[in-house]
């Protein structure tokens, strides 16, 4: 056994050589006894248990969050207004009402249109943002900046800024009929038929920046000298993006799949802060309609229902994104 | 990556990216530009004015300072014992995590309410830090995790053979190693608890505890929106992000690109 490649853990032990001994080994020198207890040296020098270093953000996340999911299970099977003390066990009513309830389907219909929209748009532009600021551009580190700045400002924080420049009267109009396309000037968050590509057009404005660091980040690692080669093989930029950048970036697309996916379930800053999920229901989404449903309306029960269909969901797309990524072996 | 050569060629792909840029920079201009019109810089001074501004933002930067504390500390730990070290069942507890990644907020309002005031939380910056770390974490360990895997194990070894127990592995190596991925870390829960509205404004009740994030309903009145002081306070709001975003900018691209997600 060669002692000096293994992994020990000399410190605690002068005697840490002797313990890189098999286990057969020091039994034959120094009996059962001594073999018993260099077994468990070696044991415990392999590497430490990690159980305590995890055991902190398990405690912490599982036992908040599991416990408010397991609460919200139990409301989901009563007919509660949150207040009322004694509220009345429905079983499994709320759900089967929910799979009766059009504006459920509607908003479950809003969320698959914006995260095909969205997710396409991001990858997109995030991919060609990252590609284009790694060429030799001027100014790529101001461009790199007012890309990801929105990214950090806050949905609540923009609201204001999108409803003023989206309004009739607003600057996106104004542009419009600026250059000619006035035709094109509508109140783009207040008809049904543009409402929900508004907020999409501003959920793309707030992520694309996130797609596009991690897409910047993923091909600064793409080795130059294989570029280089294809190049020399007489590779355009568009053969060298299709074939060399886009499948190296699989997995950041993947993983940026998968936040899209949680992040469209999750929705709820923009379309409740530009719109009210209105007109008309037209920008509903689950978390617009569980906040409705707990603030507003008061059928906590309900809304407690929803919100488990919605884990359910969010877990299943999670579950099969991540493992479609797994076994693709891209992330490490 | 996008090689052009030709001058023509070279000016196409300034002005294609430029193009590009300007949507983005638009509604910045827009909110600047707003915020400033009508009383010029006095709408920044009617924001500073609101009674308890100061104490808003000292409130948001205890909240946010220890939402980040508690985050960095808990994902350090638990993606070092994730990456490198030996767990029964492990692949279970990071999904467990990675599970939390999907919940909305929202369900969390109606059963913390109720164990806030059981626990006399209500009202205390804990009702709000706890909840928020709890939801940043899950991302926090993903990120940190992939970082450390990427680093080589034989660093591990080494250190463990100039006799190193884990904890001073975690103190000697992981520690100063991780500090790119951790910029990456401070940015995305400094923005996820700086930016929070719903928490702040369930959980913290009295107006001494309130966060910077409520500045705007100030000005938003049942009948008269004053929406230039709306759009100055958004921009006050902002500003500590932005700076702190350009201050570790260097050191967050090096944690992603390092390995975070790949």
């Amino acid at each position: 056994m060669d002692v000096i490649s293994s992994p020990s853990a000399p410190g605690r032990h002068p005697t840490a050589a002797q313990a890189e001994m098999s286990p057969e080994e020091g039994a034959a020198r120094g009996g059962p006894r001594r073999g018993l207890r260099l077994r468990r040296v070696r044991e415990g020098v392999k590497a430490a248990s990690g159980l305590p270093w995890i055991l902190p953000a398990l405690l912490l996340c599982v036992g908040l969050i599991y416990y408010c999911i397991g609460y919200t299970g139990y409301i989901s099977s009563l007919n509660w207004d949150g207040i009322s003390p004694n509220p009345a066990s429905v079983g499994f009513g709320n759900y089967t009402a929910i799979f009766h309830d059009p504006l459920f389907w509607g908003a479950l219909e809003h969320t698959g249109i914006f995260f095909a929209g969205t997710f396409v748009a991001q990858t997109a532009l995030g991919l060609i943002f990252a590609v284009l600021l790694h060429s030799k551009v001027r100014l790529a580190g101001l461009y790199k900046v007012i890309v990801f700045v929105p990214v950090v400002i806050a949905p609540a924080i923009m609201a204001p800024v999108f409803r003023e420049m989206l309004s009739p009267t607003g600057q996106v109009d104004q542009v419009l009929r600026h250059i000619g396309l006035g035709m094109l000037a509508q109140p783009w968050i207040g008809q049904t038929s543009t409402a929900l590509p508004s907020i999409m057009a501003i959920t793309v404005w707030e992520w694309t920046g996130f797609s596009f660091v991690l897409y910047y980040a993923a091909i600064s690692q793409i080795d130059e000298s294989v570029v280089e080669a294809a190049r020399l093989d007489g590779a355009g930029n568009l053969t060298v993006i299709r074939r060399i950048v886009w499948p190296s970036v699989a997995g950041t697309t993947v993983a940026l799949g998968t936040l899209s996916a949680i992040g469209a379930l999750k929705t709820f800053d923009i379309p409740w802060l530009i719109n009210q999920a209105g007109p008309d229901y037209a920008t509903n989404f689950l978390g617009t309609y569980i906040y409705q449903m707990v603030i507003q309306l008061d059928h906590v029960g309900y809304a407690a229902a929803l919100s488990i269909l919605l884990l359910f969901v969010a877990v299943v797309f999670g579950v099969v994104l991540q493992s479609g990524w797994r076994n693709r072996k891209v992330m490490q | 990556m996008f090689e052009v050569r030709s001058r023509a060629g070279k000016i196409a792909l300034q002005v294609i990216i430029t193009l590009m840029v300007l949507p983005f920079l638009f509604p910045l201009i827009v909110m600047v530009q707003e915020s400033l019109s009508g009383a010029g810089f006095s709408n920044y001074r009617a924001v500073v004015d609101v009674p308890g501004f100061w104490r808003f933002f000292l409130n948001s930067a205890v909240i946010s300072a220890g939402v980040i504390v508690i985050v960095y500390v808990v994902a350090m730990l638990g993606s070092y014992g994730f990456a490198k070290l030996r767990i029964a069942g492990r692949e279970f507890y990071f999904w467990l995590l990675l599970a939390c990644l999907t919940l909305p907020e929202v369900v969390l309002l109606a059963p913390l309410f109720v164990t806030d005031q059981r626990l006399n939380l209500y009202n205390t910056y804990w009702a709000v830090i706890l909840p928020l770390s709890a939801l940043q974490i899950p991302f926090a360990v993903l990120l940190t995790r992939n970082f450390i895997n990427g680093l080589p194990d034989q660093l591990f070894e080494a250190i463990r053979v100039d006799g190193a127990g884990s904890i001073a592995t975690f103190r000697h190596l992981i520690v100063p190693l991780t500090r790119p991925i951790a910029a990456a870390v401070v940015i995305f829960t400094l923005i996820g608890a700086w930016n929070d509205y719903l928490m702040p404004l369930v959980f913290l009740q009295s107006q001494s505890m309130q966060t910077i994030t409520l500045i705007p309903t100030f000005f938003v009145g049942e009948f008269n929106n004053d929406q230039t002081k709306i759009l100055a306070s958004a921009v006050v709001t902002a500003i500590p992000e932005v700076v702190a975003y350009l201050g570790l900018q260097r050191l967050f691209e090096r944690g992603l690109t390092a390995g975070a997600i790949k």
